[in-house]
């Protein structure tokens, strides 16, 4: 009774979010801008920038870094190496190529950045790349469209990063078809649908989900040595990310028996149904230590839950490492989140693209080295991106 | 009275929420004649309307038409048992045309699809036969006059073989020229043999045309005459003294 | 000499009242189409000139894909909005009865058995919409509001939100699988389309629904059971929602509790940009087919075109907000005249 309830409860609150959006497409964005505090100036910038694809301004990051530091330094030679192992060289010469991307969301600021950084790395590679995306974050039916026109377009490879598992299958078929080489970047592809559908992936460069929950969860146990509750908000029940994070924190954490899991609440990576579901969890569990949320959109969103509920010293944890996150880290108002450099992963991306395109192959996935940053070390990150 | 009755209403009683719109009518309208309802508005004509054109259910009451005696009558009763109504609004629907109105809820068909051309040779030998004049037969009816738009909502009520035709208001909201008309037409379907009963507020009006008239007021029949026995300054002067009697 | 200039002139004139009266009926019957069909000539010859994949003929065949379902929607939606009324919930049907065949294929039953179970789950929330906007008069915007709720969170009691992937094969083929060359989804929305000509221009069902928006109380007490009609087209848009639900299932392989979200506004835009009137009456079957397409260019202009999807929101509600005032004033001059 009381699991239907919670079910009938969770329901109403999903809808509610759904009924706001559905009235207004803007309205989300607004709100998701408002909660998450964005100051107005920077998400401005942010817009141009990826309005005028004048992203040389931001180029590379070795060349605005003025102010890089050695951990970040340190981490690029650690990427760097990571991925020579994995991919191989860059090669110098290269014929003429054409790299399309499909991102899940321009919606969302992590997207938004990636569609920033693929730019900014074909400047430097020299690789022409077009991003496109769906409508909105949860919109499958037209990512799945944008894919298939851009399928019968000249690109030579196309990056596709889908909203869940089945969505783009039909679209990575039809590129099979054409002979565009596709590249899934992120979350996850279903590979069985997609071979029994008869399509394949050329090549996947990917995070390490599971990992990033592992490191979250650990990172937290070391914060709470006297153990307690903890809780996760995860994205969209059924995207790879979410529940890959999941996982990989759940197993760690109950691996320990000082620490009780006490709720996993789908919040479809949505700021306002984070927002609510804190509130909702600190009135039932008022001595919760722990949240993990699986990006940093749903952590800010909880962080401001906590405050209006006039509750500190829970630790929040979010995934992606966002300017306002990176904000609220400085602030000591969240205690961490997963990052990993944008920069180098779309350019690895792209480097994969080229190297695809002069005939190499890729048999076993690429994954990306992964850095949490959190209250200690997040001052020795500038220039990181 | 010889005359052979058509329809009777015998002791309708309506109450909405303890308010008593109708208390014991009793009307009865005859063939090939005009029988008029005369009443201000609240004295329970409009409710009465309504009954007999099947859209109300009275509390108390019979009404008989020929041999058939109903306490409840639906609109499709009232149709079949040959009421026609023409409602106050006159009931069109402005996006349709002339043709498409006159034919609505009984359009003639082909194998299941509208017989448009057949249709509106109908309509507009209808039309003619009551004296109707509209250009443009395929003309969206909103754009038409009140006295074209009153003779649209009578052609309807007419074209299926009508006993007895109920006005409802007919003059609403017309200027005196549009008026007259109307009535000139009521007039000329009265020599045709169609019985009417008219619901009207204007007594002058529907004088000279009526040969029966029932005067309401507050849900009940205050007088009962018909016309040829009285004259419009002989009811008025009826309707006062029957008020006092109500009153004191 | 004079007598030929005169024949001349009749001629021309008859010739003129003749172009005149015709250009009179397209411009009452058909303005607004002809003008979305001149916005679609022009963003489409704007689109062939500057990017070199736009004009091809797989690029259309892309664009009749991407644009199947929506179709079949913004038709069942035309229907609603033609009959007076809206309905919010068909984002949500959708959603429910791709949901409904999904489960009952992965319980293994026959395939065709499963689709009939997604149409009459469909079809069975358009009567429950439509037996509760005749029985309760409350206005239907706000009776699909709830149930579109109440849908969507059946859903996603069914599927605590995850969704249901990896449907058969041979469900897919039929979904989208290859007819004419072309999804068979854009077989289906062609199909209903033809088959709404007749049910709409040329029988009682279009005339009657055209008058529950136009006059209900007109057609009841024309002696119209007007519950029978009220009723079948909110049940007609729930079909025409399932159908929509099983080819987008098809198409992606996958039904979730979400699919469908604010599908119902982009088939309301479509309809009231194809000059179907907000308060119904009168309803624009091929108005809203051409809308639909004009929306599906503009989506694929701008992908093609690499232009960022936040126009794409932009440019749709400003179309919307010019056909809207467009029909408005012409509306207004008719009034007048």
């Amino acid at each position: 009774m009381k699991k239907f309830l919670a079910c009938l409860l969770s329901a109403a609150m999903v809808l509610g979010a759904v009924g706001c959006s559905a009235s207004s497409e803007t309205a989300e964005t607004e709100a998701q801008t408002e909660t998450t505090e964005a100051a107005a100036a920077e998400s401005e910038e942010e817009t141009t920038a990826a309005e005028t694809e004048a992203a040389q301004t931001e180029a590379n990051p070795e060349e605005t870094a003025g102010e890089i530091s050695d951990t970040v330094k340190q981490l690029y030679a650690d990427f760097d190496k990571s991925m020579e192992e994995q991919i191989g060289p860059m090669p110098e010469n290269f014929g003429e190529i054409k790299v399309g991307a499909v991102v899940i969301s321009l919606t969302n600021p992590f997207w938004v950045t990636m569609k920033d950084c693929y730019i900014a790395a074909g400047e430097e590679l020299g690789v022409p790349i077009d991003v496109q995306t769906g409508t909105t974050e949860g919109d499958t039916a037209s990512q799945l469209d944008v894919l298939m026109t851009m399928a019968d377009m000249d690109y030579d490879v196309i990056i596709v990063s889908p909203i869940d598992g089945t969505n783009l299958i039909p679209g990575i078929i039809k590129c099979n078809e054409n002979g565009v080489k596709v590249i899934n970047l992120g979350p996850g592809v279903d590979t069985e649908a997609l071979a029994e559908a008869g399509g394949y992936l050329d090549a996947t460069i990917t995070v390490d989900f599971a990992e990033q929950g592992e490191t979250v969860a650990n990172d937290m146990m070391e914060r709470l040595p006297e153990g307690g509750q903890v809780a996760v908000l995860a994205g969209l029940a059924g995207a790879g990310q979410s529940e890959g994070r999941t996982r990989g924190f759940t197993e760690t954490i109950e691996a320990n028996d000082s620490y009780e899991l006490v709720a996993v609440q789908n919040c479809d990576w949505d700021a306002t149904l984070a927002y609510d579901a804190t509130k909702a969890l600190i009135t039932e569990y008022p001595d919760l230590k722990g949240i993990f949320c699986c990006n940093d959109v749903m952590a800010l969103a909880a962080v401001e839950a906590l405050s209006a509920e006039g509750v500190d010293g829970v630790l929040i944890y979010g995934v992606d490492f966002t300017d306002d996150a990176k904000a609220a880290i400085q602030e000591g108002k969240m205690t961490g989140s997963m990052s990993y450099s944008s920069a180098r992963y779309t350019k690895a991306a792209l480097q994969m693209a080229v190297m695809l395109n002069e005939g190499e192959t890729f048999d076993s996935n690429v994954y990306l080295p992964l850095t949490l940053v959190n209250v200690d070390n997040v001052n020795s990150l500038e220039g990181w991106k | 009275m010889s005359d052979k009755i058509l329809l009777s209403a015998e002791n309708i009683s309506k109450s909405f929420n303890h308010i008593k719109a109708l208390q014991k009518v009793t009307i009865k309208a005859f063939e090939g004649k005009i029988t008029a309802v005369i009443g201000d508005n609240g004295s329970g004509k409009s409710t009465f309307i309504k009954i007999l054109s099947g859209s109300l259910e009275p509390d108390e009451g019979i009404i008989k038409i020929g041999t058939n005696s109903y306490h409840r009558l639906s609109v499709a009763q009232a149709i079949n048992a040959g009421i026609r109504t023409v409602y106050q609004d006159l009931s069109l629907d402005n996006f349709k045309n002339s043709v498409e109105n006159i034919f609505l809820g009984d359009e003639i068909t082909r194998c299941g699809f509208l017989d448009r051309k057949a249709m509106r040779v109908e309509a507009a030998a209808l039309l003619e036969e009551i004296k109707v004049r509209i250009p443009d037969l395929s003309e969206p009816v909103r754009n038409l006059s009140g006295g074209q738009r009153q003779g649209l909502a009578i052609a309807r009520a007419l074209r299926r073989p009508a006993k007895l035709l109920l006005l409802d208001e007919p003059t609403a909201a017309m200027g005196i020229q549009e008026s007259a008309k109307t009535m000139e037409m009521l007039g000329m379907l009265k020599r045709k043999g169609i019985a009417q009963l008219i619901v009207s507020h204007n007594m002058e009006q529907v004088f000279d045309i009526a040969d029966h008239i029932y005067v309401m007021r507050s849900g009940e029949v205050l007088v009962d005459t018909a016309v040829s026995d009285t004259s419009p300054e002989e009811l008025r002067e009826l309707i006062l003294r029957r008020e006092d009697e109500r009153i004191f | 000499m004079k007598g030929y200039f005169d024949i001349s002139a009749k001629r021309l004139k008859y010739m003129g009242d003749k172009m005149e009266k015709i250009l009179g009926y397209i411009k009452k019957e058909f303005s607004s189409p002809v003008l979305l069909i001149c916005f679609c000539l022009m963003i489409s010859v704007f689109l062939s000139i500057s990017t070199e994949s736009f004009y091809s003929l797989k690029n259309v065949v892309n664009i009749l894909e991407a644009n199947s379902y929506r179709m079949i929607l913004a038709v069942g939606m035309m229907c609603i909005i033609t009959s007076g009324a809206i309905d919010l919930s068909v984002g949500s049907i959708l959603s429910f009865s791709a949901i409904c065949t999904a489960i009952s294929l992965k319980a293994e039953l026959p395939i065709a058995l499963c689709i009939l179970l997604g149409l009459l789950s469909g079809t069975v929330m358009g009567v429950i919409n439509g037996v509760l906007v005749y029985a309760t008069r409350i206005n239907p915007l706000i009776i699909t509001l709830a149930t579109s709720y109440m849908y969507r969170g059946l859903s996603l009691m069914v599927t605590e939100g995850i969704p249901v992937t990896k449907l058969p094969e041979s469900f897919r083929e039929i979904g989208c699988g290859d007819i004419f060359g072309m999804e068979s989804g854009v077989t289906a929305a062609f199909v209903i389309i033809i088959a709404m000509i007749p049910v709409f221009f040329f029988m009682k069902w279009g005339s009657y629904i055209a008058s529950l928006g136009g006059n209900p109380e007109a057609l009841k007490r024309c002696g119209v059971k007007t519950w029978k009609y009220r009723i079948s087209v909110f049940a007609l848009m729930g079909f025409l929602a399932s159908v929509s639900g099983i080819i987008v299932s098809a198409r992606l392989n996958s039904a979730e509790a979400n699919a469908g979200l604010n599908m119902e506004m982009d088939a309301i835009c479509a309809v009231i940009m194809g000059g179907t009137a907000l308060h119904g009456g009168k309803g624009s079957l091929f108005g809203t087919v051409i809308a639909v397409f004009l929306m599906g260019l503009i989506r694929n202009g701008l992908t093609i075109m690499s232009v960022s999807s936040y126009y794409q929101q932009f440019i749709t509600g400003a179309m919307l907000l010019c056909a809207v005032v467009i029909a408005e004033l012409r509306e207004r001059r008719a009034r007048i005249g």
